[in-house]
Formats: C-alpha cells, structure tokens, sequence
C-alpha cells in the first residue's frame, strides 16, 4: 500500500500546520490552538485514513464469463465493502469506480487482455481518498474468480496447408458435414442439439421435441499439432495463427485432435468448436527446452 | 521537465467542477469564516455582507463558465489580488497610519482575495483553495476571540468544512451517496486526533509580535488627571476610600483607592472584570501600600503625584523603586471585560506598555495610573520581568544593589510599636536564620492557627487590626492575614508592603486565557530581598508555579464534570432506552409469516452447524446441504424448504394448522442438538 503523489499533500500539510504555529505563537489565542488541532486532524485523517480505508477494503467478484479473447473487452461485475477506485492490472483493463451498494450485479469493470492466457484470479489497483478526497492510497489485491478466465488467441491466418485435393479426376469424395451423416433414427431432444436436426414429424407424433439422430460423420479427423515457441510474442503469434487454422477447419466440418503442451504436460484430445479450441490454447504453453522463436502448426491426418 | 514546464504543468487548468453541493459547501465555509471575522471587529458589517453577497456571486458565475472560464476573469483576479496586497503593505509599512496590529489589515486583504477568487473557481483544486483560505481567515478571528461565544463559529466552520471535504470526495469518486458510518467513523476519528494535539500541546506562548494588543474601549475621560478612578458607576467616576455605610468599589473591592480600610470587607461580585493572555500565571499587582495606621493602608506618595510619561507604545517604564528587573520577561494581555479601576495591572516589575493613550502615570513604587476609564473593550499589553529566583537564592541574599533609605524607612514604618506581636514573631522565626526562612514560618504558623473567613462584622473603630487578628479570634480575610504578616516581618526589620490586585483567575484551555472576576480581588505581602528586589508572598494561599497544560486542565474539568453527573438517573435512562431499542429491533427484524421463520430457523440450524447460507443459494439447495450434513434421516430440511418455496413463488398457501404443523417441525430440528453430530468443518461442502 501507498500514497500517490504524496508530497505535494504532505507538503502542503507541513506548510499549514507551520502557519497555524506561527500565527498561534503570535496571537497567543488559544482558539488560534482549538482550530489548529481541528485543521490537524482534518489533515491527519485526509491523509492517512485513505490507508486504513484500503486496509480494511474488502472486494470480490460476483461473476464473470469463462471465456473471452485476446485484445477484445469482457466484463466481469465486483462488489467492495467501500468506493473505490479500481484498475485492473493483470489482466489489464478500464478504470472504474466502484461503490458498495444492493444492487445485485455489482459494479461493471472491463478488462482488456492483451493476451491469451487462463486466469484464476484478477489484480486490481485499488485506490481510495476516503474519506475527504486529499490524498489518493492504492493497494493491489488479487481478487479470485468465481470461475477461470480463458483467454483466448485472437483469430490468426490461418497456417495450415489446404487438404482438399486436387480433383482433376474426379475421384475426391466430398467429406459429409460433421452434422450431416446418415439418419439412424429419432430420439427426444436433448440440450445441446442442433436445432438443424429436429425431426418435426416425429416431433408431432410424440408429442414432445425429437431429433434425427446420425450416425457417425464419416470424415475422419485430423491432427493439428502446435509447438509452441518460448518468446511470449512469439508464442502470441503462433497460438493466433492455430486458433485461425483450427477455425477454418471446423468450418470445413473437419473433426480435429488438438496437441498442445499444458503445464501438466502433452495433451492430445478433440476440440469441436472455437470456445473448445480457444480454451486448450489458452491452456498452452511452450513444451520444456523449446527453441526461443520458431514454432510450428502440424496438420496431419 | 524544466521549470518553465513545470510551472505549466502546476497551473494546468483541472477538470470543471460539477457539483453544486461542492461548491455550496465551499462558499457557506468561507461565509461562516468572514462571519467569524465580522464578529470579532476584523470586519465591519458592511464590508462582511457586501464579500458574502459578493462571493455568491462569483461562485455562482463561476459555475456557469466552468468549461470554458473567460480568460479575461483570471486577468482581473491577478490585477486585483496584486492592487489589495500593495494597499496592504502600504496600510501596514506607513508610519501614522493608526494600525496597532496586522491582523485587521489583513483580514481584508484575504477577504478581498477571497472575492476576487470566487468569480474563477472553475475546477476541485480552486475550490479546495477556498476552503484552505476560510482557514486562514478563522485563524485570524480565533487570534481576537476571547471569549467561548466563538465556539458557535468553529463548530459551523468545522461542520461546513468536514460537508465540504465530503463533497470533494464524492466529487472525486464518481459521486453516489455518503455512508453516514464512514462520515461518522471520520468524524470520530478526526475529533480524536485533534483531541489529542490539543491535549498533548502546550499553551501557545506569545513568542513574537511585531504589535501587541491595545484598544480603547467603553471608558471616558477622568476628571483629575491621574487620580485613581473606576468606582461603581463607571469606568471614570473618581475612587472613594470604603466605609461602613457604603462599601461600594469596583466589584466590591475597597483596595483600588488611596487607602484599603481592613476593617471592611467589600461585598464582592462574580463579574467577569477582565481576561489576560500570559505566559505563567501571576498575581495582577494594581497598586501597593507602605504606611500602616493600625486599621488602614495609605500611599506615602499618592496617586495624583506621579508621574506622567508621554510616549506612544510601547511605554518603556522606569524601574521602580526596590525593583530588580532580572527575572524571566513575561507578556500579558489585559482585555477588559466589564469595568475595574483605572489602574494598569501587571504583572511584577512591568517594563513595557502598550497602551491605547501615549500617556500613562507613574508611581515609584511601580503603581501605573491610566489617564482614561478602563471599561469594557479596553485591551493592553504589559511585559514584566516576573522575578524567578528560587528559595535557595532567597535565603542566601545579601549585598547587592540596595534599597533607598528613604523607601527602606516608609517599609519598616509601623503606627505605633507592636510588642505582643514582636514577641510572637520572634518566637515563630527563634530558629530562623535568614529572612526567607523566617517568612515561611511566619506563613506556616499563619496557616495552622488563623482561619479565612468572609463573614465577620467590621472591627469597632479604634481597634488595631493587627492586635485584633492575631490575639482575637483569628478569624479574618486575606487584608487582614496580609497585613498581620507585614507587621510581624516589619517588626523583625524586614521590609514589607501591602500589594492589592487580582489573583491569576481560572484559566480557560480553551481560550487560553485567564478568567478574572470581581471576587478575584485579593491582597498579599511583597518582602524586599537585597539583590533580588520586591518578592511576592501570599499567606492566605499559594499560587501555581507554572503555566498549567490546556490539556491536563480539560481533562480536570472534565474530571469534575463528570463528578456531578448524575449517574443513577442517566444509568436507569440508558437501561431504559437500550431495553427500548432492543424491543423495537427484535420487532423489526422478526420474521412476519411463517415460510420467513422456517427459513430463519433453517438458517440458524446452519450457522450453528458453521455452515451459513450463501447469497447465492436457495433455500433448497441450502436446506439440501443441510440435510448432508446432517446425515440423520430423522432431520429432513429439504421437504420444509420446497413448501416454503412453493409457497412463496407459487402462491400456493397451507392451512393455518399446516403452517403451524411446519413451524414446529423446523423448531424441532433447528433444537436438535444433535442433528449435527455427524459434521466436521473439513468436511462442508
């Protein structure tokens, strides 16, 4: 915790309480003392209450979004037992006020990551001048999140190779879309399905929603691979260059088996959607001993 | 950055100020500080309305051109301030000019700041200068106030200001409303640490002055020059000596006249005469006696042939006769409050005035004679070289510079030869080896065998007051104890005078003044020590040494305070209102149906358990995790929690007989002690 600026409060303190002095050395007037000690503790609370304001300060977020991108605005809402000024840090964001109050959502804060990365937890730069507004203290706190914060890459070009063939033959069979495959049957709705399957026929028979159900896609998925490298920008730009690559495949339809390295290690496994892909490499860090600046995007199948 | 730069960036225009409950509380902060100043004399009235119409005036357009504030006003602001600080130092700097102190001048030359300010206070830090300049100008109100009526004025300016400070930072926060516990937690906190200065610092000493105090107040010419005045009527009626008949002097008091009868006592008042500023308390000497005709003290040289000394202030004052002027200075400021005589009180050994007339009468003994009633308003200065030798110095003065003969002779003088007491005095002083001693003794033997009392008749006439005191009933007052000393020290040889004048007074932290009243009125023994001059002696009481704290003399007063609380009334009152309170709160936050008291038993079966229910939980879901803690089949919450949810949001209502059937199974299990027997907290969900 720490005072912002302070010499010029402090200084400004000093002068007056020597005038105070000067003028009660000369006057003699004990109402000269009364008002000097009144000014005094005015000052003295001006000045220092703001740090037991922040000692005492207690702030924590009421809710925020699991998932967001890189460079793009998101909103989480905090409460504070007392008004506030609060900068986000890390990740980095808008400055704001905030103020206890009832209201149920809590006071809006923005925050602006500039890169992708998971986060447990928010540091603000908390600032307050309560409670006569002389002189700013701020303290940093990190504020755990309800759930983590995924950050997202921002949406690369994408790096991969085109895997559609050449097709002069004619014998390159069009993949089916993922959703697209072969009508098994119809089954009850569940949460989750594409609306794009409903069965609305079997829907009226039954009397309650149902849905085509598939069977499997017939395209076979892929293997994209990214290493990334130890040079954070660097690593910022490959992991872009992934998520656009991972983007235009699901695009395509194409179902994919992400490898990326975690802090737990490897980590192959199938990613179906943007947020899914977003999440692991947001996750993704640069496996041990990897070179400074050079990374990779394998595609394989 | 260079300094230029620098100086750019410091008168940075800030950010317009948009709250008008800023800038309200600003403005009436610096109103209740020219008010103040109004109060004390440093403004007339004319001039105080004519800045505060003024002020709002510029406050309000300053207001309205806060975005974009002319750039012709900040112009005329400068030019301004530069003109009133030239008229100030030429009213101050010119020789005739009649100024006797600083202050007023200055006083309107903030004033005139603070006018000239108001029309460009676009931004917080203008504002907040405003408030510092309200300060300022309280600063110099509280240097002239004397009195507690002030205090009205440092509570509204205390209140405005800490309203204003507020406001500045809601301002600077974005605005919303003001906890009043925080406001209350500052204001607590503030009152403590100034509390706390104010108990820990000493009284401010005068220490420097360019001018000191000297005002003419309510008083009026007297008819002979030099004679002793300020009877009961007023301030300029000529003294006339007591008697039985009519024992009317100032207060009551017989001894500002050319002779103090001991034989009478004045019916003293609690009139407030005057306050003094000093630096230690000290008795206010007004004039001394040396002949002693056995009932009455008289002046060998009386008050009409003193001397007149005509200059402006400060008066240097000659040395008295017999004085040694080689003790501590000390400043006292008189402030007339009523009327007394027109003696000049002092301190001992007065070396300077400052007096509202150039000229003053002066007697040898040092007796200072004003040329004008004293009456209410009437303020002046004396310094003193207050004697500060200790008894040690005493007891071992010999030699030095000497007294007159002739002076020797009028303070050895006795009426008639006093044997009775000459042998007492030689029996309580057989031990004695040296004057000072001698004296103490002569004040403790006073002290255990006489007694102080007001109410006794008037001796008869004839009767020596001496004789009557000492082998009468020893029953007396203070002209009466002081007296019998000076005829005991002056019958052992020792040279000893009769002083008349006031005790110190309470003294009031507050002000930091000392309160004299009428029934202050005292006399006392000076006693002439070679090398040291005249020392004063109280044998009828002992006065303080040393200037007291403010502080330990508040917490005195409120030691006192409290001692005449009356405990048992106030003490059952707060039993009574707390009781009172306690009803109304159990009233207030007492669940009112019945689904609100299955959830409060619920919720108190949980905290009980150590598990509280979280804002974001429903009852349901509480009363679920309640039922895991428990584990015990017979404690089901849950079935209870979804009757009052379907209750409460879908309206479906129970019978009465349900309802009461519902209450007394959630009492049942909140009551079960051992509901929660299976719970560990490391095992809470």
């Amino acid at each position: 915790m720490r005072p912002t600026r302070p010499l010029a409060p402090m200084v400004a303190a000093v002068l007056v309480l020597f005038l105070w002095w000067v003028v009660a050395r000369n006057g003699g007037s004990g109402w000269v003392q009364v008002l000097g000690d009144i000014v005094f503790g005015a000052l003295c609370i001006g000045i220092l209450g703001p740090s037991l304001v922040l000692a005492r300060t207690k702030v924590w977020v009421v809710d925020a979004p699991a998932d967001c991108v890189a460079g793009r605005p998101v909103v989480l809402h905090l409460r504070c037992s007392t008004r506030l000024r609060v900068r986000p840090l890390v990740p980095p964001g808008d400055e704001t006020f905030a103020r206890p109050g009832n209201e149920t959502g809590g006071t809006p804060v923005t925050l602006r990551p500039e890169r992708r990365g998971v986060f447990d937890s928010v540091t603000l730069d908390i600032a307050s001048a309560a409670p006569f507004g002389l002189q700013w203290w701020r303290r940093r706190v990190r504020v755990a999140l309800p759930t983590p914060l995924h950050v997202a890459p921002r949406r690369g070009r994408p790096d991969a190779p085109s895997l559609r063939q050449s097709d002069e033959a004619g014998e390159v069979a069009n993949r089916p879309h993922r959703s697209v495959g072969y009508p098994r049957g119809a089954r009850p709705y569940r949460p989750g399905d594409n609306r794009r399957l409903m069965h609305w026929r079997a829907t009226a028979h039954a009397g309650e929603l149902m849905v085509r159900e598939l069977e499997r896609p017939m395209a076979q998925p892929l293997t994209v691979t990214v290493v990334l490298p130890a040079d954070p920008e660097e690593s910022e730009r490959v992991a872009e260059r992934a998520l656009g690559t991972l983007a235009l495949l699901f695009e395509r339809g194409t179902e994919v088996l992400l490898a990326t390295t975690e802090t737990t290690g490897p980590v192959l496994a199938p990613v179906f959607d943007r947020r899914g892909a977003g999440r692991r490499l947001a996750r993704a860090v640069a496996r041990p001993g990897a070179t400074p600046t050079v990374g990779a995007i394998e595609v394989t199948r | 950055m260079n300094i230029v730069g620098a100086v750019r960036q410091a008168n940075r225009p800030g950010p317009p100020e948009d709250s008008i409950r800023l800038r309200v509380a600003s403005g009436a902060t610096v109103f209740v500080a020219i008010g103040a100043c109004a109060s004390v004399g440093e403004l007339t009235r004319a001039q105080a309305l004519g800045a505060v119409a003024l002020i709002a005036v510029g406050m309000a357009f300053s207001y309205r051109t806060r975005s974009r504030p002319p750039g012709w006003v900040k112009v005329v602001v400068a030019v301004g301030a530069v003109a009133a600080s030239v008229r100030f130092f030429h009213e101050v700097v010119t020789p005739g000019a009649g100024v006797t102190s600083v202050e007023g001048p200055l006083t309107v030359l903030m004033t005139e700041v603070l006018v000239l300010h108001s029309f460009h206070v676009p931004a917080r830090r203008d504002l907040m200068f405003s408030i510092g300049a309200s300060s300022a100008l309280m600063a110099v109100a509280g240097a002239q106030a004397i009195d507690l009526r002030f205090g009205f004025y440092v509570v509204a300016w205390s209140a405005l200001g800490l309203w204003a400070l507020t406001e500045m930072w809601r301002a600077a926060s974005g605005g919303g409303r003001a906890s009043p516990v925080g406001l209350t937690a500052a204001f607590l906190a503030m009152a403590t640490a100034a509390g706390a200065v104010f108990l820990v610092l000493p009284a401010p000493n005068v220490a420097a002055g360019a001018a000191f105090l000297a005002k003419e107040g309510l008083g009026g010419s007297i008819g002979v020059p030099g004679a002793l005045a300020g009877d009961s009527g007023t301030p300029a009626q000529l003294a006339r000596a007591g008697s039985p008949a009519g024992p009317s002097r100032v207060g009551g008091y017989l001894g500002f006249a050319d002779s103090l009868n001991t034989a009478l006592r004045g019916a003293f008042g609690n009139t407030l005469v005057m306050q003094v500023r000093a630096q230690r308390p000290s008795y206010w000497v007004g004039k001394t006696f040396d002949t002693w005709d056995g009932q009455n003290w008289t002046q060998v040289q009386p008050a009409h042939s003193t001397r007149r000394l005509n200059e402006l202030s400060p008066i240097v004052l000659p040395v008295a006769d017999g004085d040694i002027p080689l003790g501590q200075p000390d400043l006292q400021t008189f402030y007339i409050a009523s009327f007394t005589a027109d003696l000049v009180f002092h301190a001992e050994s007065a070396s300077e005035l400052w007096f509202p007339r150039p000229n003053v009468f002066f007697s040898r003994d040092g007796t200072i004679v004003s040329p004008i009633g004293l009456g209410q308003g009437s303020v002046y200065t004396v310094e003193s070289q207050v004697p500060s030798s200790s008894p040690d110095q005493l007891r071992t003065a010999s030699g030095g510079i000497g007294l007159p003969v002739s002076v020797q002779q009028e303070d050895l003088q006795l009426p008639h030869p006093y044997p009775r007491v000459q042998a007492l005095a030689e029996s309580i002083t057989a031990r004695d080896h040296d004057t000072y001693d001698r004296m103490q003794s002569l004040i403790s033997w006073i002290g255990r065998h006489t007694h102080y009392s007001l109410d006794i008749p008037p001796l008869p006439p004839g009767a020596d007051t001496v004789d009557e005191f000492l082998f009468g009933n020893r029953i007396g007052f203070c002209e009466q104890i002081s007296t019998s000393l000076t005829v005991m020290l002056r019958s052992l040889g020792v040279p000893a005078r009769e002083a008349v004048g006031y005790v110190p007074g309470s003294y009031d932290p507050i002000t930091d003044l000392y309160q004299v009243h009428a029934d202050d009125a005292h006399a006392w023994v000076q006693v002439w020590f070679p090398g040291y001059g005249w020392q004063d002696f109280d044998p009828t009481d002992s006065v303080p040494s040393a200037n007291p704290a403010p502080g330990s003399v508040a917490l005195h007063d409120i030691a006192a305070a409290l001692r005449h609380v009356p405990w048992f009334p106030l003490g059952g009152t707060a039993v009574f209102a707390t009781l009172f309170l306690l009803v109304l709160w159990v009233r207030r936050t007492r669940p009112t149906t019945w689904a609100e008291r299955v959830a409060r038993y619920a919720e108190r079966a949980g905290r009980r358990a150590g598990r509280r229910r979280r804002p974001s939980e429903s009852l349901s879901e509480y009363a679920r995790v309640l039922d895991r803690l428990t584990g015990n089949e017979s404690t089901r919450w849950y079935p209870l929690a979804s009757r009052v949810e379907e209750n409460i949001y879908g309206h479906r209502e129970c019978s009465p007989d349900v309802q009461r059937q519902m209450i007394r199974l959630a009492k049942g299990i909140r009551g079960s002690r051992r509901s929660f027997r299976h719970y560990a907290p490391n095992r809470a969900p």
